[in-house]
């Protein structure tokens, strides 16, 4: 079994991805635009290579690993190489069922985003900058060594950065920095969380991996066994006040990467100055970082906290939801509209995630992945439309069915998968979260009234792209109106490249809503399967469990 | 472990032991003979007899290169630093200078070898990158402020940089604090004079005034708290300080506290803590960029030196509750100060100012980090995680200041390469680098986020380890405590714990000027007047190269240099 197939994953892109940037650094200007093609070719080749990889992995081509049935702290493809010994920081990588799914949709979304903006300016330095962010995004999802994780999660700001700083809109001077601070401070935070809890680790205690300085282990499967052993005592790990703080200063980091109402302002800014490709990244994989550290550290490690700040957590999930789709009614940019739809729908990932349920996480889980998919074809969606017309504004023309069908065609589909059509990939996600919730609520005796915002949603987030639709494709009959910051010349449509990267996400939305169960499965067995070590032992006899 | 070998000046084994500076002293000799080699003639008195004797006259072609001072000071410098590195691999033996009546002057040992390292290095950049700082053709009809530099005047600032450097590398071997003292004073005159170098410009004299008359009274409040301190103890060496202090009761601690405090002033200003740092930003904007950048890591780290030596060895954390006198008090300087100079940063608009207040937070920070020593009981500390943790927070000190040699001293090295084509006191001198000359701009950007302490760059991992430091004191042995069935709440954590979540916060707020520079160089057009291309010369551009590369690798792969600032920061207490 190969199991340092990881290392590649990460080092190939980042690595590839710095040697094109030092060569193109040298050229001159006319050269540079010369290097244009062969570059683009050649970062499209490496993430087809990337993808060739990861979907060998799934289909077990480099060995036999079973993802479905996975346990939980069981890892397949773990590897582990000295890094910083004196500090007990390794280079360990693993991946389970949580992040498979993202370790694989990060290299489908890379050849998809090139393809995209296959004619994006300046293209000789956008492809390897598009390229790091994916290389860094998999170090993010691989790394079982929090000083890994923390270094990639600090990384992936870098590349998003100079994406929206130098190929963003108008106002892209404001919106990278405040996408740049505002993370990284919510990230400081939850570093200091991750230190405090290294120093709690009890050094008589002989641990794995610990530092030849420091006696503590920066191993993540380690503490986490350490967490397990605990919690299932009935003991709090580190205690019930340390439990709790630590568990408020690591969630801090991630409900802002998430993005959660009230930390989700930088989110619209950056996504509606953020070049197309930026935002298909950012909305596709980054903003899952959230939701997958909030798995893979503080639920893993801290369930009594977890249980301790569910009511918080609800509310925090239902406010996203709801306020994302309320102000989603009334926005007149289409990017923003798209943008706040994220904040809502990363508000059914937390309410999947407090109801403390396997099927809440599991549909948790799908959302990550299947809102890894559809949000990046509205991006993609947006982001055409922009090209094509120069403009954003939603009523801005009218009759897009008539003058551009192929934008109009994506642009229906998308928006369908995203309101939740049944058989699209979406509707699975919102059903299960539904089911868990309604079940939670029942065997908990909450009051029927949790629903009504939920149910609510449904109907707002149909209400808000119906009518976008209506005023952008539909409206005017045959009286066709372009936009006026096309200044009468033709109208144009779509663009061989973005027909393709169209068609590709619209069949994996397809395949993934008809055939949810190639995802689905394994996410479920993990998620029933951390439920039962973790959360069973420390609730006895807690209703609920399906 | 090893023995400690003592010797006496110009005694056996002297040379070996004092190779560095050695070499530095015969590199001063040649700085002022070199540049002064021509045709000179000798008139024998009473004859007409004219003997060639080689100074002065006419000076000879190679002689009279401009260049030459800056080379023979680079290789003066990267020589000492070299042979340092060679003594450290080697297996560095403890060699002590003692005086007649056996009292040791000098110590050679990892501590002061490893600020060696540090001094040598950021002089030998700065030298080294300072040599496109001149006219190759002599000062032509325009004189600008960059051009000033002619071939005399060149050996002058070189041999400063030379002299700046013996001053600091005394500072780290004296083991008597009337020896420190002289070696800081060699070593802030060398560096007052450098800072009003540009004579000519208003602003250059201006600021080396302002910096010559704070550090002056800075340093006369040092000797006077010294002077204070020999009356109290008899002696001003280290080690009769430290058992003097130990052993005086309370109710007499008045006047050697005041003492202490006095002395602490002097290396406060050195370090740039508030409120001691109104002189830095004047002296950095105003001194050129290389020698600011000199101020801003071998200057810092050389008062460091005394901090450390005063707190932690003469008024040692105690060995009844464990926690220093000063310690509520550094605590609030140290607050104060990383908070001060991050806000001060946000306002200004100049580089070079906001450099340096960038360097006042980053002082602050350093003493959060001496503050949590304070905090144990470092005797005590030989065995258990206590020590460990004590020796943890110096190591990240020492090695913080170890790669600020890398990312600060390459900041102010590209603003040096601006500086040349006219004044940089604004931020939009440095707009549209990116198109100028794209490499300086990553390289500008690397060193601005490695100051912020991004990863995975080596400012993250020094500031990294100084909040793991803190954090381990904080924390103390509660995880073991925890495992028999201990219960706690955050407030039972040291209260130093609140020191590393300002620090935090303070990093979030220093992205704010540290990313605003990134924008300028990415997003802003040239200024006008700037839009051709940057003037050559390879060897900053080679200093600079070698800054990033060295801030990379160390936040790669730091393992080797964390290991030897452990050693070091062990040695500073223990008989190594």
């Amino acid at each position: 079994m190969q199991d340092w197939i990881s290392l590649p994953l990460v080092g190939f892109p980042l690595i590839s991805s710095l040697l094109l940037l030092a060569f193109v650094s040298k050229a001159s200007e006319s050269m540079r635009n010369k290097l244009s093609d062969p570059i683009r070719m050649a970062c499209l080749v490496f993430s087809l290579v990337l993808l060739g990889i990861t979907t060998g992995m799934f289909f077990q081509y480099f060995g036999d690993v079973s993802w479905e049935g996975i346990g939980f702290n069981q890892y397949e493809y773990s590897h582990r190489y000295t890094w910083i010994e004196s500090l007990g920081i390794h280079w360990t990588v693993g991946l389970d069922a949580l992040s498979f799914p993202m370790v694989w949709l990060t290299t489908f979304l890379l050849p998809v985003t090139i393809i995209a903006t296959w004619n994006e300016k300046n293209g000789a330095t956008y492809f390897p900058i598009v390229l790091a962010m994916g290389g860094a995004l998999i170090g993010v999802f691989v790394a079982l060594d929090l000083f890994m994780f923390y270094v990639f999660w600090e990384l992936t700001l870098i590349p998003m950065f100079f994406l929206i700083l130098m190929w963003g809109g108008a106002d892209r001077k404001y919106a990278s920095q405040k996408f740049f601070i505002y993370t990284f401070t919510a990230s400081v935070v939850m570093l200091l969380g991750l230190i405090t809890l290294y120093f709690f680790q009890d050094p008589g205690n002989p641990l794995d991996y610990a530092g030849s300085m420091t006696g503590r282990s920066f191993d993540i499967p380690t503490i986490t066994q350490h967490a397990l052993a605990e919690n299932s005592n009935g003991n709090w790990y580190l205690g019930a006040n340390i439990q709790k703080v630590l568990f408020a200063m690591l969630m801090l980091g991630f409900l802002v990467k998430l993005p959660a109402v009230p930390f989700h302002t930088w989110l619209p800014d950056a996504h509606v100055q953020a070049p197309t490709g930026g935002s298909m990244l950012l909305a596709g994989v980054m903003l899952k970082m959230g939701a997958y550290g909030m798995f893979r550290l503080p639920i893993s490690l801290f369930p009594h906290a977890l249980e301790y700040f569910q009511l918080a957590l609800m509310i925090i999930g239902m406010v996203s939801l709801v306020w994302g789709a309320i102000v989603c009614l009334g926005q007149t940019n289409l990017k923003k509209m798209v943008a706040y739809s994220s904040v809502s729908h990363m508000g059914v990932i937390l309410i999947g995630i407090a109801t403390m349920q396997p099927m809440g996480w599991a549909a948790a889980l799908f959302m990550m992945f299947a809102h890894g998919i559809i949000s990046p074809m509205l991006f993609a969606v947006c982001g055409a439309f922009k090209h094509h017309y120069h403009s954003m504004e939603i009523g801005a023309m009218r009759g897009m069915a008539k003058h551009s069908p192929w934008i109009a065609t994506s642009m229906m589909f998308a928006w369908m998968a995203s309101l939740g059509l049944p058989l699209l990939a979406g509707f699975v996600a919102e059903l299960m979260m539904f089911i868990a919730l309604w079940y939670f609520i029942d065997a908990n005796g909450w009051s029927v009234f949790w629903m009504v915002g939920p149910a609510l949603v449904l109907a707002v987030t149909a209400a808000y792209y119906l009518w976008s639709m209506q005023r952008t494709i539909f409206e005017g009959g045959d009286e066709t109106q372009p936009p006026a910051s096309l200044h009468g010349e033709p109208v144009p449509d779509l663009a061989s490249p973005e027909k393709l990267a169209m068609l590709i996400l619209a069949a994996f939305t397809i395949l993934f809503g008809v055939m949810p169960w190639i995802g689905l499965d394994m996410m479920h067995d993990w998620t029933k399967q951390i439920f039962d070590g973790l959360i069973l032992p420390i609730l006895g006899d807690f209703n609920g469990g399906i | 472990m090893s023995n400690l070998t003592e010797i006496e000046p110009f005694g056996k084994g002297f040379v070996e032991a004092m190779g560095p500076e050695l070499i530095l002293f015969a590199g001063m000799l040649l700085l002022i003979i070199v540049p002064n080699l021509g045709q000179g003639t000798f008139r024998v008195p009473g004859t007409q007899l004219r003997l060639q004797w080689l100074l002065g006259g006419k000076r000879f072609e190679l002689t009279s290169d401009p260049r030459l001072p800056a080379w023979l000071a680079t290789l003066t410098l990267g020589g000492a630093f070299f042979n340092v590195l060679y003594t450290f691999s080697q297996g560095l033996d403890r060699v002590a200078i003692v005086s007649e009546s056996g009292k040791q002057l000098l110590l050679i040992n990892g501590f002061s070898r490893i600020f060696e390292l540090i001094f040598f290095g950021a002089l030998a950049l700065a030298a080294f990158s300072s040599m496109n700082r001149l006219p190759v053709n002599g000062v032509g009809s325009k004189v600008s402020e960059t051009e000033l530099f002619n071939n005399r005047r060149q050996a002058d600032f070189y041999i400063l940089m030379v002299t700046c450097a013996l001053g600091m590398s005394v500072v780290a071997l004296a083991q008597d604090l009337f020896v420190l003292f002289i070696g800081l004073e060699l070593a802030s005159f060398s560096t007052y004079v450098l800072v009003a170098f540009l004579k000519e410009s208003k602003v250059g004299v201006e600021s080396g005034m302002k910096y010559f008359i704070v550090g002056s009274v800075a340093s006369g409040v040092g000797l006077y708290g010294l002077s204070m301190l020999y009356l109290w103890a008899g002696s001003l060496q280290f080690d009769v300080l430290a058992t003097a202090f130990a052993t005086t009761s309370s109710t007499e601690m008045a006047l050697p506290l005041i003492g202490i405090g006095f002395v602490l002033v002097g290396f406060g200003f050195k370090v740039s803590a508030a409120p001691f740092h109104f002189a830095a930003p004047d002296a950095y904007a105003g001194a050129t960029s290389p020698v600011a950048g000199v101020l801003a890591t071998a200057s810092k780290a050389m008062g460091m030196i005394g901090l450390v030596r005063m707190l932690l060895i003469v008024a040692a954390p105690e060995t009844g509750d464990g926690s220093a006198i000063w310690l509520a008090c550094l605590g609030v300087l140290a607050a104060v100060t990383m908070t001060w100079g991050n806000l001060a940063a946000l306002g200004s608009d100049n580089p070079k100012r906001m450099l340096a207040y960038s360097s006042v937070a980053h002082a602050g920070y350093m003493l959060a980090a001496l503050t949590a020593v304070g905090a144990w009981n470092w005797d005590a500390a030989v065995s258990g995680d206590a020590g460990a943790a004590a020796v943890a927070v110096l190591t990240a000190v020492i090695f913080h200041l170890l790669v600020l040699v890398a990312f600060k001293l390459g900041a102010f090295l590209v603003l040096s390469i601006l500086e040349s084509e006219g004044d940089v006191s604004r931020l939009s001198s440095l707009g549209g680098l990116a198109k100028r000359e794209p490499l300086l701009a990553v390289s500008m950007f690397i060193f601005m986020i490695s100051l912020a302490g991004v990863p995975p760059m080596a400012g993250f991992l020094s500031k990294l380890l100084v909040i793991m430091g803190i954090v381990r004191v904080a924390v103390g042995d509660m995880g073991a405590e925890l495992a028999d069935g201990g219960i706690y709440a955050l407030g039972d954590m040291h209260w130093v714990w609140w020191l590393a979540l300002l620090m935090v916060l303070n990093s979030a707020i220093s992205m704010f000027y540290y990313l605003r520079v990134g924008v300028v160089m990415f997003f802003d057009e040239p200024e006008e007047g700037r839009e051709g291309p940057l003037p050559t010369g390879w060897q900053v551009r080679a200093a600079i190269f070698a800054c990033v590369l060295t801030t990379l690798f160390i936040g790669v792969a730091g393992d080797a240099v964390l290991r030897l600032c452990e050693m070091a920061a062990q040695s500073l207490n223990y008989d190594w």
